[in-house]
């Protein structure tokens, strides 16, 4: 290997008391894909923020080519060759492509009157250094989030770029962008580019990173070449604690299933759907983004009632008008983007866990019964585990796994029968996700019947005793636990 | 014994009341509130108000809102019924809204007089300079006069809510029937607004000459109307083709009149109708009989009488023409 | 060609440029004025200071503020500076009360921009409150009143014209103040300080995402602060003008003005949170106000209606825009979606 482009030696940082970086150093070679890993608040923001000259650390060093770095700022970094792309991108919505691409080198050059034909000019070579193709006068705002991410690349490369962090990058990308944003890390890569790669998705680790670090709690847990790296060895690094592997078999289904569906149709999202689904079962569908498994959700909760087609609840036919209608007839979703659809983020956390019950809780002449309602806080709030000092903070402090506790508590506390969910463990880390799906197959063994829709594979395999695959708005393919591997559904899915 | 004392101690509550009613006539406190404060017109009735309080002693001042607004007019009057004073002098922005404000305010025990507002009823009176027929009739002779006695015209109010304004303009209307029958109203634009806003006036001009060149006249109430027509009447080169007249601040149209874009405007001196409301109220809280005529000391104010058909509006004979020769003699 | 077409159908000024001909062809249908020389000078004329007023607003909105304390700033600069020229006797030209008029004007955008741009806080409690605190300072401590008299210079320039023009049928005459020229001019210096600086496009950045804006580069304190500093002098020179045109300044006259700009501006196309808008449709949105609010009586709407008449229209304005534009994106969106498929 040859001599580290940049070093991070004994970094130490605390923010009012709290010691957020133990001693971490990090070394990241010229041309090299590095992924670094962590739950939420193990520190990687903040190694981040200190490569970036964004803060100072309070201990430690960084070397940088070989010359050790005083104080560096923002502007310092990005000389140096340091650009990060975070996850929103930083671009401007309501700004061209163009401009978006030449504002900042521009600016950063001092000038004060825009030139629009050198701007052109330096958009244009910014998008050919990585052949991205877009129309440089549309509108940001326009463009998908890959090609978003794509204008954030192409302007970081504008300046020379030495060391390009990720954070986070295929958060919110189909696998279609995620397999041409790799591509492309590929290419930056032979260009002598580094990539610093912050994921905590595991898939993501081993397919395209050569070393790996992983911090737990401000500190360095290992650092190593990935070909050494497995999946249980990555979970334990990550929350260090072990987590069994084993695979959830439906045990005694019930005989009339809690919910059919006989040839559902939506236009222009799917059509011809049918299954069964039994107590005790865990159903998962899987599919591509375009393959109409979120507008299913929605049909099955009423939000976008489906028109053609049945669905019977135990044996009887029901109309699913609305999500009113879906929650009389014991029908639950939790929703793919849980931040606009399942939760109130500003208002507190008791709020939202009690909202879907909240008749239940009036008294006799309708009002509101205080008392109750803080006891039934209590119990869910233990019963999930939501890890918060106060039931009256805002939901928005909670960390994506506590929130998506919160949205299942919500759910659970009104005896429903189905429960869909859409997406369950987007964004979430890993010890959460383990949780989650342990709260889920308890669910079905106590009796519910659960549908789990999502693209994690290994989650869809893990968890679901049936497994049924759409492609373009139909079912391809239903298979049992056993014949579930990943090669199998991917191999019908694409 | 019982009794006597305290019938004894009724005598001594009755007697200190009086006693204490007759120390304070100097004291009485009288509070003049006009449609706001930086309006001329009313910057010189405070003139008026102020030289009165000083000739007389007595504790009378004008206090008003900022903006002309009905809503914080109703605030200031609520204000000052709180403060306890004795006399409110009013002249109501907008009278059907002011109407519970100075019921409240008559309940209280508090004089309420207005001016240039006819149509209250929850007063002790009201004063007009004159008759509102009286001064329509009187503008519209200047308007007359200066038209020629014959032509189309139409009029201008400030709002068509604006009680007097649209007496003026009634009275003025009626009176062009009887007296000017070679005098016709426009029938499609009646009446406009100038929101009592010159720049308003003069927009609303361009374009009623616009679209009828046949027009002749504006009749104008507010003291906006008239030197807002006489700016557009001067772009336009219709000097000398047509004419405006209505109620104007002597000095602000010294140049207007004296270059002949307007011929004469009519006017009543604020000052003396500040003064004639503060006389009135003394008269009413010393309990004296008010029985027409109706002398209050005041130029123009020496012999009011009712209003035909009414026990409140008390009218005077304060009008005054203002032409390019008594232009200077005001002093405001 | 079709290319442009399609862009066209895209761009809320093509709509508001409609509904501005449409007004305008009934005008001319109920009138038979609205396309006479002297009107059209008219409505030039009465464009004048709503339109510099719409330029500040403008540029306001765009950074993902709002200022509504304009009409009170407006009213302060040009009454203290007439008051002032007034009791020194200045008997000089406009250059000196445009200067000083101005300077105080930017003193009163730098009271709002230390609040909103410096400190950080929200620009519509920010300018409500210095709205009400330039009110205050104008009646409380300079005691206002009506100014019937305005100093000669000012005078001249409020009644001297570029041009005069003449009805052949009426004989009716309009003069071109020559305050058009600073409407012009303030113009062409907003468009290239909006389209060639950097302080420009650093209004526009802000108003998209302030923090992306930070972190690009742009010193979106200062840029904010002097945003509100230049905004200050844009509408001290047009409360200045309008108190030489109407050769008098009347201290509250102005106050309440800034609902009918900021919806114009709005009207416009102006994305009210920010970011987006043209001062092309700035400009056409307040034309649609000013000829509407000129109109009443070349149409022929009663007195009473005319509150009425004038929401309608703005509503419908702002409709029928906002709605055209929702079509034609959405058309596009599920065009590009289409071909997404298919590729």
């Amino acid at each position: 290997m040859a001599d580290s482009l940049l070093r991070a030696v004994d970094i130490q940082k605390s923010f009012a008391g709290v010691h957020a970086l133990k001693g971490v150093s990090l070394d990241i070679a010229p041309g090299e894909i590095h992924c670094l890993a962590g739950e939420n608040g193990s520190g990687k923001s903040t190694l981040i923020k200190i490569i970036s000259g964004v803060y100072q650390p309070d201990g430690g060093y960084i070397e940088f080519d070989g010359n050790k770095l005083g104080k560096i700022t923002p502007i310092d970094a990005i000389l140096l060759g340091v650009q990060v792309i975070y996850q929103d991108f930083s671009v401007f919505p309501n700004l061209t492509v163009m401009e978006n691409l030449a504002l900042n080198s521009e600016l950063s050059d001092k000038r004060k009157i825009v030139n629009w034909q050198r701007m052109r000019q330096i958009a244009e070579e910014a998008v050919a250094t990585i052949n991205f193709q877009v129309d440089l006068d549309a509108l940001v705002g326009t463009l998908t989030v890959a090609q978003k991410q794509m204008v954030a690349i192409c302007r970081a490369l504008i300046f020379n770029a030495r060391l390009i962090i990720m954070d986070e990058p295929t958060t919110a990308l189909t696998r279609k962008e995620v397999q041409a944003l790799f591509k492309v890390i590929l290419q930056l890569k032979a260009q002598g580019i580094s990539i610093l790669f912050v994921s905590h998705k595991l898939n993501e680790v081993f397919e395209i990173s050569e070393r790996f670090s992983i911090l737990r709690n401000g500190e360095l847990v290992v650092t190593g070449f990935t070909r050494d790296l497995d999946s249980a060895k990555f979970s334990y690094y990550m929350t260090g604690r072990e987590f069994s592997d084993e695979q959830f078999s439906a045990k005694n289904p019930g005989d009339t299933p809690l919910l059919e569906v006989r040839n559902l149709g939506l236009s222009g999202a799917f059509e011809g759907i049918s299954f069964k689904l039994h107590g005790g079962e865990i159903l998962g569908i899987t599919g591509l983004l375009d393959s109409g498994r979120s507008e299913l959700a929605l049909a099955l909760f009423g939000i976008r009632e489906a028109d053609s087609g049945e669905i019977l609840v135990k044996g009887k036919r029901a109309r699913i008008n609305n999500p009113q209608a879906a929650i009389k007839r014991g029908i639950g979703l939790v929703p793919e983007d849980r931040l606009s659809e399942g939760l109130f983020l500003p208002q507190s956390i008791a709020d939202n866990l009690i909202i879907a019950e909240i008749d239940r809780l009036a008294s006799r002449f309708k009002v509101f019964d205080k008392k109750k309602r803080a006891r039934e806080v209590e119990r869910l709030v233990k019963e999930f585990a939501i890890a918060t000092p106060n039931p009256a903070n805002a939901c928005q402090t909670l960390s994506g796994g506590n929130q998506q506790r919160v949205v299942l508590a919500k759910w659970l506390a009104c005896n429903l029968d189905v429960l869909v969910l859409n997406g369950p463990t987007v964004g979430v880390d890993i010890g959460s996700k383990h949780d989650i799906h342990g709260i889920l197959q308890n669910l079905a063994r106590d009796g519910m019947g659960i549908i789990i829709i999502s693209d994690d594979l290994p989650e869809v395999i893990r968890n679901c005793s049936r497994v049924i695959v759409l492609k373009s708005g139909r079912i391809v393919e239903e298979m049992d636990a056993a014949e579930a591997t990943e090669q199998a559904i991917l191999s019908r899915m694409m | 014994m019982k009794r006597t004392l305290s019938l004894f101690l009724a005598v001594l509550m009755i007697l200190s009341l009086a006693s204490f009613a007759q120390a304070q006539e100097k004291d009485w406190e009288i509070v003049v509130v006009p449609k706001d404060a930086s309006n001329p017109w009313f910057v010189r009735m405070k003139v008026g108000v102020d030289e009165y309080a000083k000739e007389t002693g007595l504790n009378a001042y004008q206090k008003g809102t900022a903006e002309i607004d009905a809503t914080l007019q109703a605030q200031l009057v609520q204000d000052l019924i709180a403060q306890g004073v004795d006399a409110i002098c009013v002249v109501p922005v907008n009278p059907e809204s002011l109407e519970p404000v100075l019921k409240q305010a008559m309940d209280a025990g508090i004089v309420v007089i207005a001016h240039e507002g006819a149509s209250l009823l929850n007063v002790n009176y009201d004063i007009e300079a004159f008759s509102n027929t009286g001064y329509g009739a009187f503008i519209m002779d200047n308007l007359a006069e200066a038209m020629g006695e014959e032509g189309l015209y139409t009029t201008m109010v400030a709002h068509v809510t604006n009680a007097s304004h649209n007496e003026w303009a009634d009275a003025g209307v009626a009176h062009q029937k009887e007296a000017y029958p070679n005098m016709t109203l426009l029938e499609e634009e009646p009446r406009v607004e100038s929101e009592d806003n010159g720049d308003v006036a003069y927009n609303k001009a361009k374009e009623l000459f616009k679209k009828y060149p046949e027009l002749k006249g504006v009749m104008g109430t507010s003291s906006y109307d008239a030197p807002g027509v006489a700016r557009a009447i001067e772009e336009l080169g219709l000097v000398g083709k047509v004419f405006t007249s209505g109620t104007g601040m002597p000095a602000d149209n010294k140049a207007l009149l004296e270059s002949g874009v307007v011929k004469s405007l009519t006017l009543w001196d604020p000052a003396l109708a500040g003064k004639a409301m503060i006389s009135l109220a003394v008269k009413v809280l010393n309990g004296d009989a008010i029985e027409a005529p109706i002398d209050l000391g005041v130029d123009g104010y020496g012999a009011l009488t009712f209003k035909e058909g009414s026990e409140l509006v008390l009218e005077g004979q304060g009008w005054i023409v203002i032409n390019k020769d008594n232009v200077d003699s005001f002093g405001f | 060609m079709h290319k442009g077409f399609r862009k066209l159908t895209k761009r809320n000024e093509t709509y508001v440029s409609l509904v501005v001909l449409a007004l305008c062809l009934l005008i001319e249908v109920r009138s038979g004025q609205f396309f006479t020389a002297n009107n059209l000078v008219d409505i030039a004329s009465a464009m004048v200071v709503p339109g510099l007023f719409a330029v500040g607003t403008f540029m306001v909105i765009v950074s993902g503020g709002i200022d509504v304390s304009f009409p009170a700033l407006a009213s302060l600069t040009s009454y203290a500076t007439t008051k002032m020229l007034l009791d020194a006797g200045y008997t000089g030209g406009i250059w000196l009360p445009i200067l000083i008029s101005m300077a105080m004007g930017a003193l009163l955008g730098a009271f709002n921009g230390v609040f909103i741009g410096l400190l950080g806080l929200p620009a519509m409690i920010v300018t409500l409150g210095s709205s009400s605190v330039f009110k205050g300072v104008m009646q409380g401590a300079l005691g206002s009143v009506q100014l019937a008299v305005i100093p000669p210079g000012m005078r001249a320039f409020g009644t001297s014209s570029l041009f005069t023009a003449t009805n052949p049928v009426s004989g009716l005459t309009s003069r071109m103040p020559v305050g058009f020229l600073a409407l012009i001019a303030v113009l062409l210096l907003s468009f290239f300080i909006m389209r060639y600086t950097f302080f420009g496009r650093g209004i526009y950045a802000i108003g998209g995402n302030e923090a992306s804006a930070h972190r690009a580069g742009f010193n979106t304190k200062r840029t904010k602060f002097l945003l509100y500093v230049f905004v200050g002098m844009v509408a001290s020179l047009a409360g200045l003008i309008r108190t030489c045109m109407m050769q008098q300044n009347h201290p509250t006259n102005m106050l309440g003005m800034e609902m009918n700009i900021i919806a114009g501006v709005v009207l416009g196309g102006t994305a009210i949170s920010g970011g987006a808008g043209s001062l092309t449709g700035c400009m056409l949105g307040t034309l649609l106000i000013v000829i509407v609010e000129n109109s009443m009586i070349l149409i022929g709407i009663p007195t009473i209606w005319k509150s009425v008449f004038v929401g309608a229209l703005i509503i419908i304005g702002t409709g029928v825009s906002a709605y055209q534009v929702v079509r034609a994106n959405r058309v596009r969106s599920t065009g590009r979606l289409e071909g997404e498929v298919k590729a």
